[in-house]
């Protein structure tokens, strides 16, 4: 309870987790929020480019689209695949720096090289080049995009765990004779959460943003998906007159990303036991 | 320091070869068949067949990998098949424009960055602290061509301040070419006029790249300032009277960077993937548009060009970051 | 502290400076024309043959003929006239004299033969038009002001397709040949010609830029125009909102040739540019691969036809700055039947085309494929408003991303050509045989503008008769009957003629719009300040 007392005390991290909240009832409940789902798909291209109204909450796209109803039916879509992305991330970079990061010898060097080869290559390319060889589609973008990620993780990791295997209490575990796994698991990973937390809601917002890159280039979603990106891309030609049919989706990404790195940060904050004790 | 700065160089080796092994199989992966874009609008199958056999892609995949080895080391890197030229030459005229936005937009994030996280922790909690982790986020989150074409209809459209596009204005001849950076080549050449509009031109893409660039450092140097507040040797310091702001910007800070340098170097690479957008909006003419064209076009060769370039400099980068690192914390060297 | 202050001050110093210069940023010199459009990927007119390529060509080359005007006639340039013997197939040019390269030498027939000798062994770009009519012994200069092509066949669109191939300094190229390959490498970054305009190689940036200065010793001479342009700086610009913005804010003179409609407006109402319209020979048309069914069932193919909104994408998406266009022929070329009577956006009759196709057995259930290329939104838009009314009738139509290079290699064998996909077929050369020959002829399967695999032999013997004739009064009977057949088949979806939107400055003059090259000819524009 003291737990979440602090947590409630941190105004940020509160607004966070009820951002993503909300965000989760809207992708749960789209269906009810919005009225006609066939908006989302039909559009009445008389109609095209209409601005906010009480008919159109946020106006019509180029297609005589509801914006609204997009932008709504878009967020289950973004939420998927950030958290497809990041999670696929995490279970191949966490194990791998840590185990990197605690032994010395030839196989620590070889995932720390594998991981600068990774991280060399432009993110871009290796999107493209996976998605070439699995079909283009939202799938493929979305282990593209894993494994560009998965080297962030493995790379912070590796650096935490580093520096925490030189503390005297991991010495100490040591010489009580600790097995390498229970050091691993009991004590180093719990110091290295927040950090990789962190990473993790970093990379939520780089994913979202990413895939509308990717989608602009014809990797990952495609017409008539309502994925957010992909409508800034297709709304840019529009602006500055249209500018509905790029805000709205814009301000999707923008407030998504804002709640998982605030909350993020609180829950950082929150679990990092060197901060536990003070203040 | 000396042994592991060799010690770093020697470990690049290896991963430079598996950055050739693994671009070389992903893009020869590609089923992408430029020789029909190359034969021409109006060709004939026929035509179409000559030019892949005077390109080679019909050679089985080992052979072309051995040959473009050889070529990688003896620095021909081919032909871009669109422009005709070496596209060693098409990358160097345009790496300098990417590398100086990209170094500006780094340093003006580092600038702004280390200094609100190192405070966001001294204040920790505080509106201030708060304050800062939304806006850092905020930058973050806003989508980073969206942002820049607001920056244009406002300073360049509406209030006339700045230019609306481009490295230098049309017309005007660049600074004398000494490093290919307009900044720097301008203030060799003294021309402080020059210097000028090369920076007004640079502001706004700088600026818009750097948001995203800001928010990590600040937060890291943030968490790792409040880290470092809680060692001994802070508390030591305090006890023994030293002035607040002394322990802070000097013993504090030097500690927090360290995180911060991390940072920086894995924001790098990621930077000239993210500058394709800013490149694409304020018609900046560097390696980040190259490669999106490239993909566009199926130019094979510059696309792998392009990605050995980029890797090879986020390698030269990582090396100096692990050696800063290492000059900062001593610790990281002694422990190879 | 004073660190500190040294830096900002230096920094108030600089802001000051970049300010204080403000006023010469934006415009741009008052004689100096700067063209925003697309450069080609490289400088040698024969790599390629594209609309940049066309664009860059006509003003720092020459050709025999040129088009000009719209609709275009055919012109002599640097040929004063021709003559076609009576069989057909010995075409004599003559050349007009006095006219200089830009390095002053002379041109005469020797470099047009070399040129035609290095068009036909490079084989890319423009010598599609050519190579199956021509060889390089059939090509001969009797004196240095006469040339003689021997054809293989009769080939009626050869002449009009004089305007695709610039003629080349071959003394200038021929020191910088290296293996064999024609000056290819040399040529792709600097320029061998004779037209009005000369380019500076010093400032050329491969797609981004290149500035040209006027060619005062131009053969046509400059009486025409009292301010001709005496400077032109190429610039592109890749993104569409950048580039019109420049132009409303007077940093360039002109937008690419592809300004959306829904910009117009905001062009037009600003007091720095406006739009030219003019309606040109491209015709979008949306591809069906006859080969794989339902598609070979033309029941099948007339529902599809029948269920694309025509007018909601020309009113609604392009603001009627659109042609209708019935079939493969741009409605403004003869050739295409006055009388075509297009589809019409009709739910019913496509459900009953649908139930009619379904009864002959075509499995109108599977989920059909149309591939667009995501940066050109009209492809994307077309093919959702296909999809939208497909839906309603019980068709499943799912739309795929897709490049162009993977696109046109793709059409090299039916079973990898998309069932459908949507493209432009633009004017190459003024003649049908550019639209309905090469898409409707079964002979040029296996190339883009050929994709849908159609094939009737009724269509085949009356295009192949119509490309020997050489007297267009006898063509354009066999051109609208092969109309005909092929729009009564419903072989592909023909949607527009294109009215080309292209924005300009209000001090640029002289503008005059061909299909060919979208007016970019330098020569006749002026500048007021």
């Amino acid at each position: 309870m003291l737990i979440l007392r602090k947590f409630l005390r941190d105004v940020p991290a509160v607004i966070g987790f009820c951002i993503i909240v909300l965000l989760c009832l809207i992708a749960i409940f789209s269906p009810l929020i919005v009225s006609d789902l066939n908006a989302v798909y039909d559009g009445d291209l008389v109609s095209r480019l209409q601005p906010p109204s009480a008919e159109f909450w946020f106006g019509t796209d180029s297609l005589g689209r509801d914006v609204f109803a997009r932008v709504i039916v878009g967020s289950r879509g973004a939420l998927e695949v950030a958290l497809t992305v990041v999670s696929l991330a995490i279970a191949i970079g966490v194990p791998a720096g840590l185990y990197a990061g605690y032994s010395d010898g030839w196989g620590s060097q070889l995932v720390m090289r594998l991981t600068d080869v990774f991280l060399a290559v432009p993110q871009l390319i290796l999107a493209l080049a996976v998605a070439q060889l699995m079909g283009r589609g939202l799938g493929s973008a979305m282990a593209a995009l894993a494994l560009t990620y998965w080297p962030f993780f493995c790379r912070t990791v590796y650096s935490e765990v580093r520096r925490l295997r030189n503390e005297l209490f991991i010495e100490a575990q040591r010489c009580l004779g600790a097995s390498t796994s229970r050091i691993l698991f009991v004590h180093v990973l719990p110091n290295v959460a927040s950090a990789v937390i962190v990473r993790a809601t970093i990379g939520m917002g780089f994913t979202i943003m990413t895939t509308a890159v990717l989608g602009f280039l014809g990797v990952g979603a495609t017409p008539p998906n309502p994925d957010w990106g992909l409508a800034i891309a297709e709304g840019r030609d529009y602006l500055p007159q249209s500018w509905w049919a790029v805000t709205f989706p814009g301000l999707g990404i923008f407030i998504t990303v804002l709640g998982f790195n605030l909350f993020g940060d609180g829950l950082r904050d929150l679990v990092d036991p060197r901060l536990r004790r003070s203040r | 320091m000396t042994r592991f700065v060799l010690h770093r160089l020697l470990l690049t080796i290896p991963a430079l070869v598996g950055l050739l092994v693994l671009t070389f199989i992903m893009l020869r992966v590609l089923p992408n068949d430029p020789s029909a874009a190359l034969a021409g609008e109006n060709a004939t199958p026929d035509q179409i067949a000559a030019v892949r056999k005077a390109y080679g892609f019909d050679e089985p995949l080992w052979k072309q990998f051995v040959i473009y080895v050889r070529q990688v080391g003896t620095g021909d890197l081919g032909n871009s098949i669109i422009s005709n030229r070496p596209v060693i030459r098409d990358i160097a005229e345009r790496l300098p424009a990417t590398i100086e936005l990209t170094f500006i937009s780094l340093l003006f994030a580092a600038c702004v960055g280390i200094p609100l996280g190192t405070l966001a922790a001294v204040w920790y909690q505080s509106f201030f602290d708060h304050a800062m982790r939304v806006v850092t986020v905020a930058g973050l989150a806003i989508a980073s061509f969206w942002f820049a074409i607001i920056l244009q209809m406002i300073f360049a459209m509406e209030l006339d301040w700045l230019p609306l596009r481009g490295r230098f204005p049309v017309g005007l001849a660049a600074p004398w070419h000494i490093t290919g950076f307009y900044l720097v080549d301008s203030l060799l050449t003294l021309r402080f006029d020059l210097f000028g509009k090369a920076f007004a031109h640079i502001l706004m893409p700088a600026f818009t790249l750097s948001l995203a660039g800001l928010a990590s450092i600040a937060r890291f140097t943030r968490a790792g300032a409040l880290e470092t507040m809680q060692k001994e040797f802070v508390h030591y310091a305090e006890a023994a009277g030293y002035a607040r702001r002394r322990i802070v910007w000097v013993y504090v800070l030097r500690n927090s960077v360290v995180g911060a340098t991390t940072q920086i170097g894995l924001l790098f690479g990621g930077l000239i993937s993210s500058a394709v957008a800013v490149e694409a909006i304020f018609d900046w003419p560097g390696v980040g548009s190259y490669a999106v064209n490239a993909i566009l076009t199926s130019d094979y060769k510059a696309v792998l060009a392009v990605t050995l370039v980029v890797g090879l400099i986020y390698s030269i980068v990582n090396i100096l970051v692990d050696v800063v690192h290492a000059w900062l914390d001593p610790r990281v060297a002694e422990k190879l | 502290m004073k660190r500190r202050t040294f830096l900002m001050g230096s920094g108030a110093a600089v802001t000051v400076a970049a300010m204080g210069n403000r006023v010469a940023l934006a415009q741009p010199m008052p004689d100096e024309l700067v063209w925003a459009d697309d450069l080609p990927g490289n400088l040698d007119p024969y790599s390629v043959s594209d609309v940049p390529m066309q664009g860059y060509m006509i003003n720092v080359y020459d050709t025999l003929y040129v088009n000009k005007e719209n609709p275009p006639k055919l012109v002599p340039w640097l040929a004063t006239g021709h003559t076609i013997s009576d069989d057909g197939l010995t075409v004599t040019v003559k050349l007009r004299e006095g006219v200089k390269f830009h390095d002053g030498s002379s041109l005469t027939s020797d470099d047009v033969v070399w040129s035609f000798h290095r068009l036909l062994n490079v084989k890319k770009g423009p010598a599609a038009a050519f190579l199956p009519v021509l060889d390089t012994n059939g090509i001969t200069a009797p004196d240095p002001t006469t040339a003689v092509f021997k054809l293989k066949q009769p080939y009626a669109p050869f002449v009009a397709a004089f305007p695709l191939v610039a003629i080349l300094n071959r003394r200038q190229i021929e020191p910088n040949i290296k293996d064999n390959d024609w000056g290819q490498a040399w040529l792709a970054s600097n320029s061998a010609g004779s037209g009005c305009y000369i380019p500076d190689i010093s400032t050329y940036q491969p797609v981004q830029q290149l500035d040209m200065k006027r060619n005062h010793d131009h053969f046509m001479g400059w009486t025409h125009n009292t301010s001709p342009i005496e400077i032109v700086r190429r610039r592109s610009i890749m993104e569409t909102t950048t580039r019109v913005n420049a132009l409303i804010k007077g940093d360039v003179d002109c937008t690419d040739s592809y300004l959306p409609p829904d910009q117009v407006d905001r062009v037009l109402a600003s007091k720095t540019a406006t739009v030219s319209k003019n309606q040109t020979m491209r015709v979008m048309v949306l591809r069906m691969n006859n080969k794989k069914p339902p598609f070979d069932n033309r029941n099948f193919r007339l529902a599809m036809s029948h269920a694309f909104n025509y007018k909601g994408f020309i009113d609604g998406v392009l603001k009627g700055y659109a042609v209708r266009n019935a079939g493969p022929i741009p409605v403004n070329l003869w050739g295409s039947p006055t009388d075509l009577a297009p589809y019409d956006f009709n739910l019913d009759t496509a459900k009953d085309y649908l139930a009619k196709a379904k009864a002959e057995g075509a499995p109108v259930e599977r989920e059909i494929e149309i591939q667009i290329q995501q940066h050109l939104a009209q492809t994307t838009q077309a093919a959702q408003i296909l999809q939208q009314s497909l839906r309603k009738i019980g068709v499943n139509l799912k739309i795929v991303a897709n490049l162009w290079p993977q696109l046109v290699s793709s059409t090299a064998k039916a079973d990898t050509t998309p069932d459908m996909w949507a493209h432009w077929v633009s004017a190459y050369f003024i003649d049908p045989e550019n639209w309905i020959g090469q898409m409707y002829d079964s002979r040029f399967h296996g190339t883009w503008k050929a994709s849908c695999w159609y094939k009737n032999d009724k269509v085949d013997a009356l295009l192949r008769e119509a490309r020997h004739l050489d007297d267009q009064g006898k063509r354009q009977p066999l051109y609208e009957e092969a109309s005909r057949i092929i729009v009564a088949d419903a072989a592909d979806i023909w949607i527009y003629n294109a009215i080309e939107l292209r924005g300009i400055s209000n001090r640029l003059h002289g503008f005059e719009f061909t299909p060919i090259g979208s007016g970019a000819d330098f020569r006749t524009m002026s500048l007021t300040s």
